[in-house]
């Protein structure tokens, strides 16, 4: 065969949406037929929903009104702010790094040449799947914080103003973190210095805030995503932060930076 | 057709390959040689997209790698068998990888079946045996049925009936008018595969050649003389200017053809016993074409850890 005839072999040039479907597919497909993905998930949403029942009953149990400053809703996220953010995170960081420490990006980058559009499929696909874990468990937290608090009238309910829209946006925190995760494992390639790298964004950078003197707390605090999380599951939001509606905002700015940062690198870096 | 224009990478300033241009035609198994090092894997990697060269090009069916859309269709390619996720069934990785260029189904049971992998689809690939990852790679390059196919050492670390099988798949491919690139740092492998060569020795172009017509160029070729009056017959040649130096029971002589050493010796009535013309083996071609480029480099290596300390 010469190269004039190669085009024949593929004549029809696959239209934009069918590559994305390729992509998506591609990845998609490397996600679910690896059995310890599953088992992670399911270690996450057992532990999550777990952790939320002895919390809950931790509360319930104490006589008085929950401790300073805690809403009964924001209680309903307490274990789901680490034991589901943390490894759907690590699922996240793997679907970088476990490429790169095997060599199975060159297969992938063979396949796919446009970086840019590898790095969108494994957006879509980790993103839709940690918004999917994140409603299911943000509202199945929420359930069973509820249930059990109300036993004692202290609990709140999803007719109350604001309240779906706080669930909502619980499961949305999920997606943030996968998907700024993700970004840094492409740019960090390792995992342990990419989950490094994701909890530092995610925590640390939020709990050195803490530390800082009152008016710089809130004024830098509030561009972090623990802030803006804690706003947007809040009843109650805090004056000196930013709004819900901003605070989501600053949830997804987290993820398109490290997005952004991750095509660029990846896109102009050899395999 | 795989056309490389000039084409190099410096990593820092080690230079891996070097002004490299040659040009891999279909209805061929081209073998790639090279020493460790000579910049193989990095060549391969920048025709396949992977590495961005520092200057040049390296066009596959007359496109930059990363212009063409659902590149397997075009190409396939096996750079490591062993860059697997081990947790993954072979038939999912097939799956995985069909499906990212729009490749059905049904034709990752038909490469599966190539490969001779059909019963261990299922199985996750952490399970294979090295022979068995090589098969899978090669599976998987095939599943575009691409006209353009590049593999690097495909048959590293196989056993004998594995080497067999993928020889025989190249030799077939190529028949079939496909263009084969597969590179190699044994010689005595290509012998049997290629019959074309592109040698390279420190990212240059060394060679490019048949594989018949590469011992022509060797100067090795000398004539063995055997006679009972040796030292007398190696005064002789010397004086009529051929080189000669002893060998076991007999001499190489080298600037002096067969005929005239026999003439020499008739006129002189020396007895010869034994006359002849020797070619050096591909390997020893191949050694000879590479041994400067091999020796450089390890001296230069020594006199650079000499200057570091």
């Amino acid at each position: 065969m010469t190269a004039a005839q190669i085009p024949a072999t593929n004549a029809a040039a696959p239209s934009l949406a069918a590559r994305a479907r390729d992509v998506v597919a591609f990845e998609w497909t490397k996600l679910r037929s690896v059995r310890s993905h599953y088992i992670t998930l399911l270690i996450a949403a057992v532990v999550t929903i777990g952790t939320s029942a002895i919390v809950a009953h931790a509360i319930a149990s104490v006589p008085k009104s929950p401790p300073a400053g805690l809403s009964a809703l924001t209680a309903s996220f307490l274990a789901y702010a680490e034991y589901a953010v943390i490894p759907v995170s690590v699922l996240a960081v793997l679907q970088f790094t476990s490429e790169y420490s095997t060599g199975l990006i060159r297969t992938t980058f063979i396949a796919v040449p446009r970086r840019w559009a590898v790095l969108a499929g494994k957006a879509a696909v980790v993103g839709s799947a940690a918004l999917v874990t994140g409603e299911v468990l943000a509202f199945a937290c929420f359930a069973m914080v509820q249930a059990l608090l109300s036993g004692r009238h202290r609990g709140v309910s999803l007719a109350q103003p604001r309240v779906p829209g706080a669930v909502l946006a619980a499961g949305f925190v999920l997606c943030a973190c996968a998907l700024t995760a993700l970004g840094l494992a492409a740019i960090i390639r390792h995992t342990a210095g990419a989950i490094t790298a994701t909890l530092a964004a995610i925590y640390l950078v939020a709990g050195l805030c803490l530390f800082l003197p009152s008016p710089w707390k809130d004024d830098i605090g509030r561009f972090t995503m623990a802030f803006a999380a804690s706003q947007v599951i809040a009843l109650h939001p805090q004056a000196g932060l930013f709004s819900p509606w901003a605070s989501m905002l600053v949830l997804a700015a987290w993820p398109a930076g490290a997005l952004l940062a991750a095509g660029l690198v990846i896109s102009h870096r050899d395999a | 057709m795989i056309e490389l224009h000039g084409l190099t990478k410096r990593f820092g300033r080690v230079t891996a390959v070097d002004d490299l241009s040659f040009t891999v035609r279909p209805g061929h198994v081209t073998g790639f040689l090279g020493p460790n090092g000579a910049g193989k894997t990095t060549t391969m990697r920048i025709i396949l997209g992977l590495d961005a060269p520092t200057s040049g090009t390296a066009l596959v069916a007359g496109r930059r790698y990363q212009q063409i859309v659902r590149p397997l269709w075009h190409v396939g390619s096996l750079l490591d068998a062993t860059a697997v996720h081990g947790g993954r069934a072979a038939y999912d990785h097939l799956l995985a990888v069909a499906l990212s260029n729009g490749i059905g189904r049904s034709r990752v049971a038909q490469v599966l079946e190539l490969a001779g992998l059909s019963a261990v689809a299922r199985h996750r690939i952490r399970s294979f045996s090295l022979g068995m990852k090589q098969r899978l790679g090669i599976a998987a390059a095939l599943l575009g049925e691409p006209p353009v196919l590049i593999f690097d050492e495909p048959a590293n670390g196989l056993d004998a009936d594995g080497v067999r099988w993928i020889r025989m798949l190249l030799r077939q491919l190529a028949t079939d008018g496909h263009t084969v690139l597969v590179s190699s740092h044994l010689m005595s492998e290509m012998a049997l595969t290629a019959d074309h060569l592109i040698i390279i020795g420190r990212g240059k172009l060394l060679a490019d050649t048949p594989t018949e017509r590469l011992t022509e160029s060797s100067t090795r070729t000398d004539v063995f003389v055997r006679s009972p009056r040796a030292s007398e017959l190696a005064a002789l040649l010397t004086a009529s200017g051929a080189d000669v130096t002893a060998e076991d029971g007999g001499l190489a002589v080298t600037s002096l053809d067969a005929p005239a050493i026999a003439d020499l010796a008739a006129q002189h009535g020396i007895a010869v016993h034994e006359l002849m013309p020797r070619q050096p083996s591909l390997e020893q071609a191949y050694l000879d074409l590479t041994g400067a480029s091999t020796d450089y480099r390890a001296a230069d290596q020594a006199s650079r850890s000499q200057a570091s300390r």
